[in-house]
């Protein structure tokens, strides 16, 4: 993990580790010159073994929270590296002809949002002559090797299966000398200058799919042309000849132009006059080393290749390795690129930083997966705070007497701060410790879990952790319990001697120290100034979250000036939920940005909210309680004894409260945020467009009409397919008219009569004129140079904020959420191939539902304009006839059009699959906040074990007065539950509040969201957080109920 | 002697049933990887409705033979019998209930449940008995008023004096009407005047209501008020004698 939170990850270490160097010798110098302090730290952890470790345990789980979050983004960017470079190999730059932008990994990519990427380009061939020059201006620095790649479907006549994209590698065997070598599962080496002209090795895939092995034959549709095309590219990228096809090209071939992202180049397409394709015996089966190519690919010369199909003497791709260990060998790559940049360009042609690219990606993946679980970690880390202050502020409750008597006899307040300072210094130190490297064990479960969801099986885990964030997690861990810690012992300073030493309770001043006072009147200040920089920044965090500390601010204010506790903070706490349970279109101004901070301010705001209403109120609710359940045999003293102690210690109940509702909202409202986007993901209908089926054919032979193919296919039947729809793709270049914005290469969609006619995509907006959505669709075929965006382009007011990469043309001059699109919102879009440049009016603005459209989806007619030649469909949207099984019509149509390549998907299918990556990261993310839970249960059993030993006598007084070992196990327990089930019962009633309004807020991105109430997951949350804090009382509570009275009524 | 003095009294209280008989009571327990013997052979009978006083100095056994003649601690060895009943032989359950019905303890520290008001407290044994709240509420309140305190029923034990924090726990140790009365240096924590207040009570209440009053204290001025004296040393009953001031109640 190279950054977090945007701070270069090296340089947050070197400064948490100066200040926690810095914290260590100032308090080794304090130890020296103030022994008696620090004696009295030391001794006082082995006086309760037990607690100590509880108190470790419950100090530890924020450091474990921070290393479990950057292990598991540490070892996902090594399992992303190692299967990048598995892949890649040698190869670190790959010499092609320029290409589309490429859009950066995102947080959408890690939730599985967004439909399937542009359909795969042919690669331009360039002469090869441009190698030697290469190699010429890298001198000795790399390896240059030149490469031909075709991808195309290959078949078995000896089996009579089909695979339909094999990636061909016409390789040159003197050049590969330093590159990958073809390797055969026993380890033998396959040269490609061994191969006879008919010759090829198969990648074990590809054999296996096959059903081939060596000496059998397979056929790949790869086929030379028999007349020269006439004319030269029109673009600057190819000043030569061009072939054309034997017996005139497809549709959308003929001037033997590329129309990259749909289709390949003529040549390759397969012509209509010659039956078979060239047939290959099977020489070898390599395991390994044919890079850069897919699992599933086949080797031949490069001779062989370029003569098959037609480019004698011509290229595809140039690789270049520096030599060297795989990730090393891509430290070169700047140089190499720089090096070659002016050659490359003048001949259209680019350098790829393939395993650069590849490292970076997985590196930026890692760190969207660190920052999104530290991110959403933070309630957790919050209760982790808590039950720190919450651990010394009992610790220092259980030695008033002792403190008192210290300060009796002369000691001075700042050597009680020193003494609990090196005390809890020494338990941070051991917290932060065990945090860190149990955390590294947390972080790894979690990447098993997900390494099965986002790729399947063929995504391998390669754990990785780096001692630099565990001593990152380490110092974060201990800054923050240190703080924590130097912040309570401050509070523990503050003790009356007499009081203390009585054990009489400190005297409610009601805020009228200088402190209470000073915080009184700091909070409502510090939130009116939050508010107007919330206005000034449209921001809704600062908006809201100042006037809830003005809230906040004005009960402690009212307390100061008299207001009873009960009316202050209850009628502050139900204005504040008011302001947070409206949905923030009512109780914010237009167009303020809403983002995932949110989550967390409202999160703090709602849990304070309550926590005041049922702290304020929980004898009423007591007395309920007791009313209730007082008939019980055998539970009157019980229950009267029970209620009584949370009431008491307000402060200590409020916290551990604070804990539960905390994480139990947190929990919950994710819940609801997952079933909602169940729902809108669980709409296959709607997210498809109606389309049941998507198909790819592969650009080496494109199906020109697939209606007429579908009416020749003998497996498809009348009444099978009622629509299809066809899509085209070009690259163009492309900016918002009226801005000086670079141009920018991006994908468009050209759809036909058949997709705009059936389609059921509707609109987050669009310009005034169209009062639904299918009258858009039907604009778009019909009227000339019009278009429509993905809200992706759209400027949105809600927009998600964190780890989005923002796509390379975003749109300005208005917002998605808008009731119209101004009528004066033009692209200006440039082919670059046809020099033609259009401006396209932009009519509408996609639902995010369209998961299958394109970021700009215009006519085929315009794009074919555009393009200057008609444009083969290369993917096809199929509206399956009533009762149509889906999964078997996808495999009829591979069958039927093997020979295209045509690759199927169910859309329905395709969606789960998607849906399944993202609910294993909300599971994850669940997993993080669950350890805020754990804290929670570790507050409650850190007070009952605690209460026993502050209560020993009066738990020997209650044994003597008659209390069965039971009933005294059952006061504990009863106890421990009021907090517990309150905590949990409170923070899911809020989170059910809340999370209408959430959904609300989130459904204006996300249509199709819905309000559900995931049961199962509330029940899971309430029983198991129930049970274990049940269960972590239960030991304490054992305890108790064993303590012999008469040695309970001696204890001092 | 001692037996003779036992005998006398029971006589003399109008009764011949012994509340309380301890044989030769052992008690050893660890201090500190010591083992200390705190009880050697004690004998001791206690009859119903006496008062009687334990004096001697400090680690002498007092209230280690109090814990044990209560139940509140075991022995290691003798026999202890109250109301006829060898607790000795009872399980922790039987023992608890027997202490919920037939005792009532007062202590030093008063030892009340701060979390509770004082008729909280008070009602405290009878819901343990199973008395019903209502009912336990009521007689709570009139064990109150019993001990001169009924106006401070609602006020938390921190908010209280300790005298009236005692009077609380005299009230708490009556308000089921127990055979015997336990009170581990009852005024032990009080000033002269709250002391000899706390003292009129208790014989007060001793007299009126019957109940067998055992002291255990180091306030001679307290022992005197006793129908007996027991003195002990080293974990033996060195002396066993009527009072002077109440010795010759009858």
């Amino acid at each position: 993990m190279d950054e977090l939170f945007g701070i270069p990850a090296q340089q947050l270490t070197r400064v948490l580790l100066g200040v926690f160097a810095a914290g260590a010798l100032i308090l080794a110098a304090l130890a020296a010159r103030d022994r008696t302090s620090f004696r009295m730290a030391v001794r006082n952890i082995p006086r309760r073994r037990a607690q100590s470790v509880l108190i470790v345990v419950g100090l530890m789980l924020a450091t474990a929270l921070f290393s479990a979050a950057f292990t598991t983004g540490d070892t996902l960017t090594n399992s992303l590296r190692t299967q990048a470079l598995e892949n890649i190999g040698r190869v670190d730059v790959v010499v092609i002809a320029e290409q589309p932008g490429s859009a950066q990994p995102s947080a959408a990519a890690a939730f599985g949002a967004g439909g399937p990427a542009a359909p795969e380009a042919r690669e331009r061939y360039f002469d090869g002559d441009l190698v030697g020059k290469i190699r010429e201006r890298l001198s000795d620095a790399a390896s240059v090797a030149p490469l031909a790649r075709e991808t195309v479907p290959v078949t078995s006549p000896g089996t009579d299966l089909s695979e339909p994209r094999v990636d061909v590698l016409g390789m040159d065997a003197d050049s590969m000398q330093d590159f990958d070598r073809l390797e055969s599962a026993s380890g033998e080496t396959l040269a490609p200058g061994d191969l006879g002209e008919d010759e090829i090795y198969l990648s074990t895939k590809t054999a296996e799919e096959l059903g081939v092995g060596v000496g059998d034959e397979v056929e790949a549709a790869l086929f030379r042309p028999t007349t020269e095309a006439e004319g030269e590219m029109p673009s600057e990228r190819g000043n030569r000849q061009r072939p054309a096809m034997p017996q005139g090209p497809p549709t959308g071939f003929e001037d033997g132009a590329r129309p990259p992202g749909s289709t390949g180049e003529a040549r390759a397409a397969r012509p209509a006059g010659q039956e078979r394709p060239p047939r290959f015996e099977v020489a070898g089966v390599y395991e390994s080393g044919a890079n850069p190519g897919s699992d599933t690919s086949m080797v031949m010369p490069l001779g062989n290749l370029q003569r098959l199909v037609g480019e004698d003497g011509r290229v595809n791709e140039v690789l270049i390795t520096h030599g060297g260990p795989a990730v090393e060998g891509g430290k070169h790559t700047a140089s190499t690129v720089d090096a070659l940049r002016p050659l490359l360009a003048d001949n259209g042609l680019e350098a790829d930083p393939i395993k650069k690219d590849a490292l970076e990606g997985a590196d930026q993946m890692g760190e969207v997966f660190s920052t999104l679980f530290v991110l959403f970690g933070q309630f957790s880390v919050a209760a982790g705070m808590l039950l720190i202050f919450l651990i010394f502020v009992m610790l220092a409750a259980e030695r008033k007497r002792e403190l008192g008597i210290a300060r009796a006899v002369g000691m001075q307040r700042s050597h009680l701060i020193r003494a609990f300072v090196f005390e809890g210094a020494l338990y941070a130190l051991a917290a932060s410790t065990v945090g860190s490297i149990a955390g590294v064990g947390i972080g790894w479960v979690m990447v098993r879990l997900i390494g099965g969801g986002i790729a399947g099986e063929d995504f391998r885990i390669s754990f990785s952790t780096s001692p630099r964030n565990v001593i990152l997690a380490f110092c974060m861990g201990m800054v923050l319990t240190f703080v924590v810690v130097l912040i309570s012992s401050w509070r523990v300073s503050r003790l009356n001697v007499v009081r203390a030493i009585r054990d009489i309770p400190e005297p409610d001043r009601r805020g009228r120290t200088v402190w209470g006072v000073i915080v009184a009147v700091l909070v409502p200040l510090a939130g009116a100034v939050a508010f107007w920089q919330g206005l000034a920044t449209d921001m809704t965090a600062f908006y809201l979250g100042g006037l809830s500390l003005v809230l906040i601010g004005a009960a402690l204010l009212a307390r100061v000036l008299g207001v009873p506790d009960r009316v202050a903070f209850p009628a502050s706490g139900l204005i504040l939920l008011a302001l947070w349970l409206t949905p923030a279109s009512i109780t914010t101004p237009a167009g303020m940005a809403r983002g995932p901070e949110m989550f967390f301010v409202s999160g703090i705001s709602i849990v304070a909210a309550g926590v005041w209403l049922v702290i304020f109120n929980a004898d009423a609710l007591l007395w309920l309680v007791v009313k209730v359940f007082g008939q019980v045999r055998g539970l009157p003293p019980v229950l009267k004894t029970a209620v009584k102690y949370p009431t008491e210690s307000l402060f200590r109940t409020g916290m551990t409260l604070a804990m539960f509702m905390l994480v139990v909202f947190t929990l919950t409202a994710m819940n609801f945020i997952q079933a909602a986007m169940g729902a809108a993901f669980g709409n296959a209908q709607r997210l498809s467009g109606g389309f049941e089926i998507r198909a790819d054919a592969g650009y080496a032979a494109p199906i020109p009409d697939m209606e007429v193919a579908l009416d020749d296919a003998e497996g498809v039947q009348e009444g099978d397919v009622r629509a299809v729809g066809e899509v085209t793709n070009l690259p163009l270049e492309i900016r918002q008219k009226g801005t000086n914005r670079d141009l920018q290469s991006l994908y468009v969609q050209g759809v036909d009569g058949g997709y705009t006619g059936n389609v059921g995509y509707g609109f987050e907006t669009t310009t005034e004129e169209f009062g639904s959505a299918r009258e858009v669709w039907r604009a778009l075929q019909t009227r000339k140079d019009t278009v429509v965006i993905s809200s992706d382009l759209a400027p949105s007011r809600n927009s998600s904020g964190f780890a989005d990469t923002e796509p390379p043309v975003k749109l300005t001059g208005f917002y998605a959420e808008d009731a119209y699109l101004p009528d004066d919102l033009y692209l200006r879009v440039k082919d670059p191939d046809s020099g033609k440049t259009r401006d396209l009016r932009v009519i509408g603005v996609l639902g995010s539902s369209a998961y299958f459209a394109g970021d700009v989806v215009t006519s085929r007619d315009t794009l074919d304009a555009l393009a200057g030649r008609p444009l083969p469909p290369q993917t096809y949207y199929v509206d399956l006839g009533n009762g149509v099984d889906a999964a078997a019509m996808a495999t009829t149509l591979e069958r039927e059009f093997a020979r295209s390549g045509l690759q199927t998907e169910v859309t329905a299918q395709t969606i789960r699959d998607n849906d399944a990556t993202r609910r294993i990261v909300f599971v994850l993310l669940r997993g993080f906040m669950s350890l805020g839970l754990v804290v929670g249960i570790c507050a409650l059993g850190v007070i009952a074990a605690r209460s026993v030993v502050e209560r020993r006598q009066q738990i020997g007084m209650m044994r003597a007065l008659g209390f069965q070992g039971g009933q005294v196990r059952l006061v504990f327990l009863i106890e421990s539950s009021f907090i517990a089930l309150l905590g949990i019962g409170v923070g899911v009633a809020l989170a059910l509040g809340f999370s209408g309004t959430l959904i609300e807020n989130i459904r204006e991105g996300i249509p199709g969201m819905e309000y559900r109430v995931p049961w199962s997951a509330l029940v899971l949350v309430v029983v198991v957080g129930y049970a274990a804090s049940l269960l972590t009382t239960y030991l304490p509570a054992r305890q108790a109920s064993k303590v012999y009275p008469a040695e309970a009524l001696r204890y001092e | 002697m001692i037996e003779r003095a036992s005998e006398k009294m029971a006589q003399e209280e109008g009764t011949d049933t012994l509340m309380v008989e301890a044989r030769g009571v052992e008690k050893e327990y660890a201090a500190g990887g010591v083992r200390v013997h705190a009880l050697r052979g004690v004998d001791l009978s206690i009859s119903r409705g006496e008062m009687v006083a334990v004096m001697g100095p400090s680690g002498c056994g007092k209230t280690t033979l109090l814990n044990c003649l209560s139940g509140l601690d075991e022995f290691d060895g003798g026999e202890v019998l109250v109301g006829g009943e060898s607790i000795s032989r009872m399980s922790d359950r039987r023992r608890t209930r027997f202490r919920a019905r037939k005792m009532g303890f007062i202590f030093q520290t008063y030892n009340l449940i701060p979390v509770l008001s004082a008729v909280e407290n008070v009602e405290l044994p009878l819901l343990v008995a199973g008395v019903k709240p209502k009912e336990a509420r009521r007689r709570a309140t009139a064990a109150l008023e019993t001990v001169g305190v009924p106006e401070q029923a609602s006020k938390r034990p921190n908010e209280m004096s300790g005298g009236q924090q005692q009077r609380v726990t005299v009230a708490r140790s009556l308000v089921n009407d127990p055979a015997i009365v336990w009170a581990d240096e009852p005024t032990g924590a009080l000033d002269s005047e709250t002391s000899a207040g706390i003292m009129d009570l208790l014989v007060r209440l001793n007299r009126e209501q019957g109940q067998t009053f055992v002291l255990v204290t180091h306030d001679v001025s307290v022992a005197r008020r006793a129908h007996r004296l027991v003195r002990m040393r080293d974990g033996r009953v060195e002396g066993d004698e009527p009072n002077g001031e109440r010795g010759q109640d009858g």
